[in-house]
C-alpha cells in the first residue's frame, strides 16, 4: 500500500505538470467566412463547430461558409501568412508568443484596399471573431482559432 | 605469639582447645565474670545472626542490584538512544513521510493555482489590443469589442463598413 502510493503520487503529479511545461508547435486556423440566412443551410464547416453556438447567437445567421482559409503551424511565433478568397485577403503577422497565446497583427484587404487593421493577443483557448463588411445579404466574418 | 586480646576473642568464639585453653583459663583473673561475659557474647551473636541475617542478605542483593543497574545505565544509554533514533526512521515510515510531504505540496500548489486563476482568467481570453478602419474608405465606421467569457470567444464588432455586392462572397 505505502509503496504503491509512493509511486502513484509522483506519477500523477508528473502527468498533471507535464501539459503546463510542454509547449509544442501549434496550428492557427484563419478563415474568411460568409454568414447568411438561407432556407436550407449547409452544415457548418468542421473548423467552426466549436464556436457554432456563439456564431449563431451573436450574428443571427444560420449558415456559415468558408470562402478562404489558411492553416499555419507556428514554431517560432514570428511567422506571417495570408488567407485569401477571390476578393478578400487576411494577412496575419505573428509578433511573438506569450504565456497565454500569440500577439498577432491582422489586416483585412479588399483586393488591394486595406479595410481593417487590428492587433490582438490570440489565446490558445479562445477564438477570435471579427465582423467584416456586409456582403450582399450576408456578412463577412474573420475567424481565428488555435487548433 | 598470640596477644591476650587474640586469645580472649578465640576463647569467646570457643576456638581454644587443649593446653592453650587450660593455660588461658588459668590466666583469667576472674573466671566467673569471664564466663558470664562469654555467655553474653554468644547470646548476642546468636541474636544478631537470627535477627539480621536475612536483612543483611537482602541489603547485599539490593546493593548488588543497584550497582549492576548503575553500570548498565553508564554503558547502555548511548547505544539505546541510537537504536531508538534509527528505529523510528524505518523504510515504510520514510515512504509515508515522503508521500505525505508530496501530497501536502500538491494540495498547496493546487490551492495557489486556483486562487491565481480567477485574476488571470482574462489572460486566457483573446484580447484585442487596438483596431482601426480606413477613414477614407469607411468614414462612418466604428469598432467595438467584447469578450464572452461563457463561450471563451472574443468578438471585434464593426459598424458602418462599406457594404459590398454579393459577388464579393465568391471563393
Amino acid at each position: 500500500m505505502a509503496r504503491s502510493l509512493a509511486f502513484l503520487i509522483p506519477f500523477v503529479s508528473l502527468i498533471a505538470v507535464a501539459p503546463c511545461t510542454l509547449q509544442g508547435a501549434e496550428t492557427v486556423w484563419s478563415g474568411l467566412v460568409i454568414a447568411d440566412n438561407v432556407a436550407r443551410p449547409q452544415p457548418i464547416p468542421p473548423e467552426l463547430t466549436r464556436i457554432e453556438g456563439p456564431l449563431k447567437k451573436f450574428f443571427g445567421y444560420n449558415q456559415f461558409q468558408v470562402i478562404g482559409q489558411s492553416q499555419k503551424t507556428l514554431n517560432t511565433g514570428q511567422e506571417d501568412w495570408l488567407a485569401t478568397s477571390k476578393f478578400f485577403g487576411l494577412h496575419v503577422d505573428a509578433q511573438g508568443e506569450g504565456a497565454a497565446g500569440y500577439v498577432l497583427n491582422l489586416k483585412l484587404y479588399k483586393e488591394k484596399e486595406l479595410l481593417l487593421e487590428t492587433d490582438a493577443k490570440l489565446s490558445k483557448r479562445s477564438p477570435l471573431v471579427i465582423k467584416g463588411p456586409q456582403v450582399g445579404s450576408g456578412q463577412l466574418l474573420l475567424v481565428l482559432v488555435i487548433q | 605469639m598470640k596477644t591476650f586480646e587474640e586469645k580472649w576473642t578465640a576463647w569467646l568464639d570457643g576456638q581454644l582447645s587443649g593446653r592453650e585453653l587450660s593455660e588461658f583459663e588459668a590466666s583469667l583473673p576472674d573466671r566467673a565474670t569471664a564466663e558470664a561475659e562469654k555467655a553474653g557474647a554468644r547470646k548476642l551473636g546468636a541474636l544478631l545472626k537470627r535477627e539480621l541475617g536475612a536483612s543483611l542478605l537482602t541489603n547485599e542483593e539490593f546493593f548488588s542490584h543497584q550497582v549492576r543497574e548503575r553500570i548498565r545505565e553508564n554503558t547502555a544509554p548511548s547505544a539505546e538512544r541510537e537504536a531508538k533514533g534509527s528505529a523510528w526512521w524505518t523504510i515504510p515510515r520514510l515512504l509515508w513521510t515522503g508521500t505525505a510531504s508530496l501530497a501536502v505540496f500538491l494540495i498547496f500548489t493546487i490551492l495557489v493555482m486556483r486562487d491565481k486563476n480567477p485574476a488571470e482568467e482574462s489572460q486566457y481570453l483573446t484580447q484585442i489590443l487596438n483596431a482601426r478602419v480606413d477613414p477614407v474608405v469607411s468614414p462612418n465606421a466604428t469598432v467595438s469589442m467584447f469578450e464572452v467569457k461563457q463561450d471563451r470567444v472574443t468578438v471585434l464588432w464593426t459598424e458602418g463598413l462599406q457594404s459590398l455586392p454579393a459577388d464579393y462572397a465568391a471563393k
